[in-house]
């Protein structure tokens, strides 16, 4: 193969190539400075241009006559007959550490190793499933496809209920704490109306909605401006259709009156929505 | 602070070493090769060819003309330190934990391992300092350890004594000259082997490593524990600093539990403690196994360790390290100079 003789196959090009690697390339710049560079082969095969420009400042240093000494003992065993300086595959120079002592390092390494304690707690907290009530998250659960969650299973017929997923992981764990919407369930008034009741301050009421549309539709629409915690389309139980009005719940008022001004009047489907704070139920 | 990294080791670093000026540095590793390298630069000097086995000790006479070795091939070498030369070789039944001359270079102690019905024991050569002369096969003295096997030892101030310390947690003083067993007392743990034994400059005073994860600085006349380093780390190896009051322990968790954790888990650093107060001030990462010995350059410039994974890593302190004052230090500066 030798190259002499002129290739005419693409594909031998690239051995050539690789045996032919241009010198090391040594460049002194006006500033006092060297330009080092060299080519090499990376282990996937490229060819790599590595340049270094280096400063060589030199430094006089007294010492012990004993020590100039032996800066010029000749090198032996495996440095043997090697040249002056140190070598490239025994020698090299680390990243820069930064270490300044400090009084009071063990404090703030405390800082750091409390956040771990934090984390070690949690780490030790109960996992309860809330589909099997075994030791382990709801997503690992072995009978997530085939179970519903516990309690969950006689409410999820009613009215379509679609709670965030978040309330039964914090409702099932014995906690006292409320989330705001969930606030006044449960309490006084049974009637139907009081699931609305519950966050109204945030809650749109959608009217001249289209017959076709979904839940997930509305929910997309409107997520827009906002989380929004809660979707209910209201449907004809036999035909399953939209009867044409909806409610969305928003976590927050103001996206839910940002979402009022925006979509009050936004085309969907082949009908113009109407959008209003819903009123309470009297 | 830029550390220079010497890789010309193919195994783990068991022992580093400056010699008296600080400008070489001494290392053996468990690949039977002693590597000869200038400080300043990294550069390396030589290597020393002969031994069969890992290496687990070296040491350089005060004058740097003769260097001592010992390692698992149950032989303690001399060899000349600007040849890569060897002079001698002494054969034992075991392996050779623990090689140091003593102060002016005339004796050399040997520490050798407990192992196939053979006992601990440490002894003693007269030193010719001469590298043409013939080295004695006679040993001086010879301190077989019948309770607990001695792990590290040293010569004290003007080779009055030799303090050793032991796989079960003690440290023993004996008389250099008689080899009788003067004072022995329970520092570390029980059972927590010491596993180092560095020396102040003078030789009044040293720090102990342990596996009980604590340092120890303890006078040598008396063996009392003046001042303790408490970490949460297995130690390998302490150093005593000169110029600044500070000391560097080196350690990490065994070797064997090393590839079932993260580098940081590890605690594969070089912890800085104030000397005087015992206080944790910083530590150095970069290695990425135990560090196996940790040295101090002996004007106090630097210090270099020896670490599991092989590499040395050299460091030239900065100005911050040589600035840094506790603030009654400061106070006291300034008083002083009011």
């Amino acid at each position: 193969m030798s190259r002499a003789a002129g290739r005419t196959d693409w594909a031998e090009e690239e051995d050539d190539d690789s045996v032919q690697l241009p010198q090391q390339q040594i460049t002194k710049n006006k500033d006092g400075t060297e330009t080092i560079t060299t080519y090499s082969i990376r282990e996937d095969g490229k060819k790599v241009k590595t340049t270094r420009r280096i400063k060589k400042i030199t430094i006089k240093q007294v010492v012990n006559p004993r020590v100039a000494e032996r800066k010029h003992w000749p090198k032996f065993g495996a440095e043997k007959g090697k040249p002056l300086g140190p070598q490239t595959d025994t020698t090299s120079v680390a990243e820069n550490i930064s270490f300044r002592p400090t009084s009071n390092w063990k404090a703030s390494n405390e800082d750091k190793s409390e956040i771990d304690a934090k984390k070690n707690v949690l780490k030790d907290a109960k996992i309860k499933c809330r589909i099997c009530s075994g030791d382990h998250w709801t997503t690992k659960c072995p009978f997530k496809d085939t179970m519903a969650p516990e309690g969950e299973a006689a409410g999820a017929a009613d009215l379509g209920d679609d709670a965030p997923p978040e309330q039964g992981g914090l409702g099932t764990g014995g906690s006292s704490y409320v989330p705001p919407h969930l606030r006044g369930r449960g309490g006084a008034g049974e009637k139907m109306g009081g699931k609305f009741e519950r966050d109204d301050l945030a809650t749109l009421r959608v009217t001249n909605v289209s017959e076709f549309a979904e839940e997930q539709d509305l929910r997309d629409m409107f997520s827009r401006f906002g989380h929004v915690t809660r979707v209910f389309l209201a449907k004809d139980r036999e035909t399953g259709r939209a009867k044409g009005f909806a409610f969305v719940s928003y976590a927050d008022r103001s996206d839910a009156s940002t979402a009022c001004d925006k979509m009050d009047g936004y085309g969907f489907g082949h009908l113009i929505l109407r959008v209003e704070f819903a009123k309470k139920a009297t | 602070m830029r550390p220079i990294l010497l890789s010309g080791h193919e195994r783990a670093l068991t022992q580093v070493k400056y010699n008296s000026d600080g400008d070489i540095i001494f290392s053996v590793s468990k690949d039977h090769v002693i590597g000869a390298w200038y400080s300043h630069n990294g550069e390396r000097l030589g290597t020393y060819h002969g031994h069969q086995g890992a290496l687990w000790t070296v040491d350089v006479d005060p004058t740097s003309t003769l260097l001592a070795s010992g390692g698992a091939d149950n032989t303690m070498r001399l060899w000349e330190v600007k040849t890569g030369k060897l002079l001698k070789t002494w054969d034992f039944l075991t392996s050779i934990k623990r090689v140091e001359f003593s102060s002016d270079g005339r004796q050399l102690l040997g520490v050798t391992e407990k192992r196939s019905g053979q006992l601990s024991t440490i002894v003693v050569y007269e030193i010719n300092p001469d590298p043409e002369a013939e080295q004695t096969d006679e040993q001086s003295l010879k301190i077989v350890c019948d309770e607990s096997k001695a792990t590290v030892a040293g010569f004290s101030y003007m080779a009055q004594f030799i303090i050793a310390g032991h796989e079960d947690g003690t440290v023993s003083q004996y008389d250099a000259k008689s080899g009788e067993l003067l004072y022995s007392t329970q520092v570390h743990e029980a059972d927590m082997q010491v596993t180092d034994l560095q020396w102040a400059p003078d030789r009044t005073y040293f720090i102990t490593a342990s596996k009980d994860k604590t340092a120890k600085i303890l006078s040598t006349d008396s063996l009392e524990v003046l001042k303790t380093y408490t970490t949460d780390t297995p130690l390998n190896s302490a150093a005593i600093t000169p110029v600044k009051d500070y000391v560097i322990l080196g350690g990490g968790q065994a070797a064997m539990d090393v590839t079932t954790t993260n580098a940081r888990q590890g605690k594969f650093e070089a912890r800085f403690y104030h000397k005087i107060f015992m206080e944790e001030i910083g530590r150095v990462r970069g290695h990425f196994g135990p560090l196996n010995y940790v040295a101090v350059h002996p004007l106090g410039t630097g210090y270099c360790s020896g670490g599991e994974d092989g590499y040395v890593r050299v460091h030239h302190f900065d100005k911050p390290y040589f600035d840094f004052l506790y603030e009654v230090e400061r106070e006291q500066k300034q008083q002083a100079s009011l």
